[in-house]
């Protein structure tokens, strides 16, 4: 049985929630499904104290449909990236800070405050990260709905052509 | 002393030691940093909301825009990515090929940094020998891909150009005459006691540090951690290749120093070993436009350190999400930490010691008329600016500069 295997195997074992979730991709790599906050939570501090994935490389923002993916790259001291994957509905986009587990995710998770629109509880103030001053807010760069060709530079904001109907209705008004 | 006689110092946008805007707000007590705030964003492009929008050909031209100074280890670790969803291996003489000029890239890419850091403490002569010394590697560069930055040598499925016989000896002579400067920046960097006085001791992050912050490439390896992902996740042909991963215990700015120096002594040992184990055989694999669904995760080892690529695909040509967790978006973290407790005549050098990248994708050219252009070559530059300086009444001819050292 190869390393990440047994990386596998020992993390289904203790969680149910687990089984037939985490996929051996290739050597280094082992993915997990989505995973509610709730679950995320219960599984961290496991993998982190006691699998020895103390160091957080990075977190990847994606956009999801309904929901927003963020995909924790985790390593431990072999080099295996597990890449651990938390869900939460747009309508509600709120995740655990981990910058006090994980110092190195700060930036990281600045990044998908000012490009996803995550509310990342307990990420300690800061200056807003990558987005320029004067931003307009309500605007998510990253989410596929949002379309750079709607945005004017000069003016700093963002105008979505008015759909038909809305056009009609206020025609109407 | 209490709160009220700290002081608060914006260093930047435009700043001392870079040549990109980054703004380091420091909270001083005397001359002792006790806060830093690292204000970070100002060159943020959109690169990756624009992948978004293009095929995976037209991706690799933009990522190799991310960074001037490694541009190849962008489109290595995209390229390796969109290859392992695509379920293509690429032929070894290509793998061979990417090996050699990431290698390349790593040359003048440390000693890019050995310059500014030595200009960083005010020794230029040592700034101006290390950048001389980089032409040399810039030309071999223009050679192999026709541009000093952006070589364009990587493309989905292998590389673009072919390295012939004559272009290998120019090669080797190149890192013949290199190795013999190296050596002397080694002999400079570990007895030179200006350059240990100076830069011992500062920037101190110790190996707990390192790893909790996140640090990667020479500035982990200089806090004694051997973490270099050509070992621990080998990628192209790394694996064959013997070297070895350099690491120093010093953990402060004369351990990067150290590090980067003798990373320059083993780049130059792969160069070799590529020249002479390059096998034969055909340089491009064919891989569909349309790339299968899946999610893959690429790693390379870029002169600052561990590149991370995360490309999601979801079975057409373009795709559907391009994450790109560069180097140095890794060090600002352990950076931070390191600025406290530091002296303030210290920011610039430990901010330039992370080796944070800026572009130089400058040439010199003279415009002639509104539409010509000619390019200066080494001799008109200096007989151009020995003009300028007699115009302001100052004559330097009769200072005997030697001839520049052709390396091929």
């Amino acid at each position: 049985m190869s390393n990440e295997e047994a990386i596998i195997q020992r993390l289904v074992e203790k969680f149910d929630i687990l089984k037939d979730r985490l996929h051996f991709q290739r050597s280094k790599r082992i993915f997990s499904d989505f995973l509610t906050r709730e679950e995320f939570e219960t599984v961290l501090p496991y993998v982190r104290d006691e699998m020895g994935f103390n160091r957080a490389s990075h977190v990847v923002g994606t956009d999801e449909g309904e929901d927003l993916g963020f995909i924790y790259l985790l390593t431990n001291d072999d080099g295996v990236i597990l890449a651990l994957k938390e869900k939460a509905p747009k309508s509600n986009p709120k995740i655990k800070a981990l910058t006090g587990d994980y110092p190195s995710l700060e930036f990281h998770e600045r990044e998908l405050v000012g490009l996803f629109g995550a509310e990342v509880e307990g990420l300690p103030a800061g200056p807003p990260y990558p987005l320029p001053d004067g931003w307009p807010e309500g605007n998510y760069p990253l989410r596929k709905e949002w379309n750079p060709e709607y945005f004017d530079n000069r003016t700093m904001s963002y105008n979505p052509p008015v759909e038909a109907e809305e056009k009609e209705a206020e025609q109407s008004e | 002393m209490s709160e009220l006689n700290r002081v608060v110092i914006p260093i930047g946008p435009q700043h001392p030691s870079l040549k990109e805007p980054g703004c380091f707000t420091v909270t001083l007590e005397g001359e002792k940093i006790v806060d830093a705030v690292v204000g970070i964003g100002y060159n943020h492009r959109g690169i990756e909301k624009a992948c978004e929008s293009r095929n995976y050909t037209q991706v690799v031209y933009l990522l190799e825009r991310i960074c001037g100074i490694c541009s190849h280890t962008h489109t290595t670790a995209f390229c390796q990515g969109v290859e392992e969803l695509a379920g293509v291996e690429i032929p070894k003489r290509a793998a061979y090929i990417r090996v050699l000029v990431a290698e390349i890239e790593r040359l003048h890419s440390h000693l890019l940094w050995l310059g500014v850091a030595a200009h960083e403490i005010g020794f230029d002569t040592m700034f101006m020998y290390t950048w001389r010394d980089r032409e040399a590697v810039l030309d071999i560069l223009a050679e192999i891909g026709g541009n000093r930055v952006n070589y364009a040598i990587n493309t989905i499925g292998g590389v673009r150009r072919d390295i012939d016989d004559s272009l290998k000896q120019d090669i080797l002579k190149m890192t013949d005459a290199l190795e013999e400067q190296v050596k002397y920046y080694r002999e400079l960097a570990l007895t030179e006691t200006t350059l240990a006085a100076r830069l011992a001791g500062i920037g101190k992050l110790s190996r707990e540090d390192a790893l909790k912050y996140g640090a990667v490439g020479p500035v982990i390896r200089a806090s004694g951690v051997d973490f270099d992902i050509r070992t621990v996740d080998p990628y192209a042909v790394y694996g064959e290749i013997p070297f070895k991963v350099i690491t120093d215990t010093h953990a402060d700015i004369f351990g990067r120093t150290v590090v980067r120096v003798l990373e320059l002594l083993e780049s130059i040992e792969i160069v070799r070993f590529c020249i002479k184990n390059m096998p034969d055989g055909d340089i491009v694999a064919k891989v569909p436009r349309r790339i299968p669904a899946g999610e893959v995760i690429s790693r390379t080892e870029a002169p600052r350190g561990e590149d991370i690529h995360y490309i999601r695909s979801n079975g057409t040509e373009i795709p559907d999400r391009v994450r790109v967790r560069a180097p140095s978006e890794a060090n600002w973290h352990a950076m931070r930490h390191m600025l406290l407790g530091q002296y303030l005549a210290d920011v610039p050098i430990t901010i330039a010691a992370i080796d944070p990248c800026f572009s130089c994708t400058d040439r010199a050219v003279i415009v002639k008329s509104g539409r010509e252009t000619e390019f200066m070559d080494w001799a008109q530059l200096r007989q151009y600016s020995i003009e300028w300086y007699k115009k302001k009444g100052i004559d330097v001819t009769s200072i005997k500069m030697p001839e520049r050292r052709r390396y091929f």
